[in-house]
């Protein structure tokens, strides 16, 4: 075996278990995942039940029908898990770390801080990704999803799902290095999380909005996140539609990365331990 | 002891809560884009909840069986009820973190009553934001509104909006005697503040009758603004459960909370500490 090849080994490795951490501390918690199951579960009814009633007397609203409509609240409760984890109960969020100080051993390690964030998201996110995927099968198989018109979409659908969840990782990456710059950035946080749920689509799809709202969120982010995978999946987006969403997602995800790659340039200047 | 040394007591304790409360005000604006940020947030949280709303109301008009204008003063009351708790209860929401960071032990041993203590904690910036856009959709509600507001309904209203405080304190209060045992319990206040903040402000008649039960005897949130605003536009009797009951929302509300301080109590009696 050569230098080089024990050395990939030993990252690869260490990714493993960096990437695991969130998978099982969650195993290690079976209440939580009791409520975590309990909770997507009733969630995923509400929705269906508001949906439903809203189209009780209309066939379609702003060129969505019932079965469209309802299937993507399902999937946007379904794709809202994958971040929904509460990570401040084992005080390990960005400020919490910076809070207690403990985001000086993040820069003691031997692996950057940047790479450790992107493993252990990559964990969090592939856990999230397992509940998806039981969810969506269960709602497959009780009927209140519909699956995709062809497999064209659905490929379609996978590579725009995965554009987004990297969009969304830039975006929750950018807000957590918001915090070596202003310490207390609580709200900031929250607003993002508003701002992510409303202009990404999660509580309505932004098709129900009005017209400046709509061109609003044109400019920003958060509908390449979930609005554009899930407008695919139910056919709002036809597919020759679909290349050019993607693009914009791509755009977005090169932005972010080269923002968040200096961002974190310099937050390690600024690493402070507060308490001595 | 006579009336006269308790009223010198009762009048001595709130001075000294007055006195911090201006302290912590005072704490919050030495981060002033913080401070400002935490208005925005209040702000943000209500303005999305309205524009979801509005959305749902252009879209699909007559939900429930109910005006625009009845919806109007549904949300409106809840926001109200909502940005109220924030002020004066909303603290015991944080009451797993509390308990995480050990800061409920010193509590035990200063000569204040613990609920009020955390009550103290810090003052809750974002509750301007909150009220500030209650009160606004509030007035814009009253004038749309063609009720005669006579002094009972103005008295009701008032009693309404008190009763929804109290009723979503007494949730975050129960959620909060259980975060002394399990202090990991941000992930059930989240949903229960995502759930009132998308069921709360419509009418439940929209849900189907079992999942609109569940909503007024197993998490009462129907008790909040649905109840109150229904009696006063003239729904009373198609709520799904006898007219005198919704009537009494205030009182219930009074009695939720009543109960679910007991409950606290009991819980901090049995409170060991996180580490056993």
């Amino acid at each position: 075996m050569t230098a080089n090849t024990a050395s990939t080994m030993t990252l690869l490795s260490r990714g493993r278990h960096i990437a695991s951490i969130t998978p099982r501390g969650e195993l290690l918690a079976p209440p939580r995942m009791t409520a975590t199951a309990l909770r997507l579960l009733v969630q995923v009814c509400l929705v269906v039940y508001l949906w439903r009633g809203l189209y009780a007397h209309t066939d379609s609203s702003a060129g969505l029908d019932e079965t469209q409509a309802v299937t993507y609240a399902v999937l946007a409760v379904l794709a809202n898990r994958i971040r929904g984890l509460d990570r401040r109960a084992g005080r390990d969020t960005v400020i919490q770390h910076l809070h207690f100080g403990t985001i000086v051993y993040w820069y003691l390690r031997p692996m950057s801080p940047r790479r450790y964030y992107a493993l252990r998201a990559l964990g969090d996110q592939l856990y999230g990704f397992g509940w998806v995927l039981a969810g969506y099968a269960l709602s497959l198989a009780v009927g209140i999803v519909v699956p995709p018109s062809s497999y064209e979409v659905a490929a379609v659908f996978a590579v725009s799902m995965l554009l987004g969840q990297l969009v969304l990782y830039y975006v929750m990456m950018l807000v957590d290095l918001l915090c070596f710059w202003t310490l207390r950035n609580e709200s900031a946080l929250l607003i993002l999380v508003f701002a992510q749920n409303l202009l990404s689509g999660v509580y309505a799809p932004l098709w129900y909005f009005p017209d400046w709202f709509i061109t609003l969120s044109a400019f920003l982010p958060f509908q390449a996140t979930l609005g554009v995978p899930l407008s695919i999946y139910v056919g709002r987006i036809g597919v020759d539609d679909a290349f050019v969403q993607m693009a914009v997602q791509g755009v977005w995800i090169v932005l972010l990365a080269l923002f968040t790659r200096w961002l974190w340039d310099r937050a390690g200047r600024r690493v402070v331990a507060q308490g001595g | 002891m006579t009336t006269r040394t308790t009223m010198t007591a009762f009048l001595h304790s709130w001075r000294v809560a007055w006195r911090i409360t201006r302290l912590n005000f005072k704490a919050r604006l030495e981060y002033r884009g913080e401070f400002l940020l935490g208005i925005a947030t209040g702000a943000i949280w209500q303005v999305s909840i309205i524009v979801f709303a509005s959305v749902l109301l252009t879209r699909f008009p007559g939900l429930g069986g109910w005006s625009s204008t009845d919806v109007l003063l549904i949300a409106s009351m809840r926001m109200l009820a909502h940005g109220l708790y924030v002020l004066f209860l909303g603290r015991v929401q944080y009451m797993n973190i509390l308990v995480q960071e050990g800061i409920v032990d010193p509590c035990l041993i200063r000569p204040m009553p613990v609920y009020r203590q955390i009550q103290l904690n810090f003052f809750p910036v974002n509750a301007i934001g909150d009220l500030v856009v209650a009160v606004g959709l509030f007035v814009a509600a009253l004038q749309r509104s063609s009720l005669d507001w006579t002094a009972g309904r103005i008295a009701y209203v008032v009693a309404g909006v008190i009763g929804g405080m109290l009723v979503e304190a007494a949730l975050f209060t129960a959620l909060a005697a259980a975060a002394f045992h399990f202090p990991a319990t941000s992930y059930w206040s989240q949903w229960l503040e995502e759930l009132m903040g998308t069921f709360g402000s419509y009418p439940l008649s929209i849900l189907p009758k079992a999942v609109s039960a569940a909503f007024t005897f197993v998490v009462p949130l129907a008790f909040i603004a649905y109840f109150p605003a229904g009696v006063l536009t003239g729904h009373g009797g198609d709520m799904g459960v006898p007219e005198a009951l919704a009537v009494a929302s205030p009182l219930i509300g009074l009695a939720a909370f009543v109960l679910s301080r007991l409950l606290w109590n009991w819980s901090l009696g049995k409170y060991t500490g996180v580490n056993g």
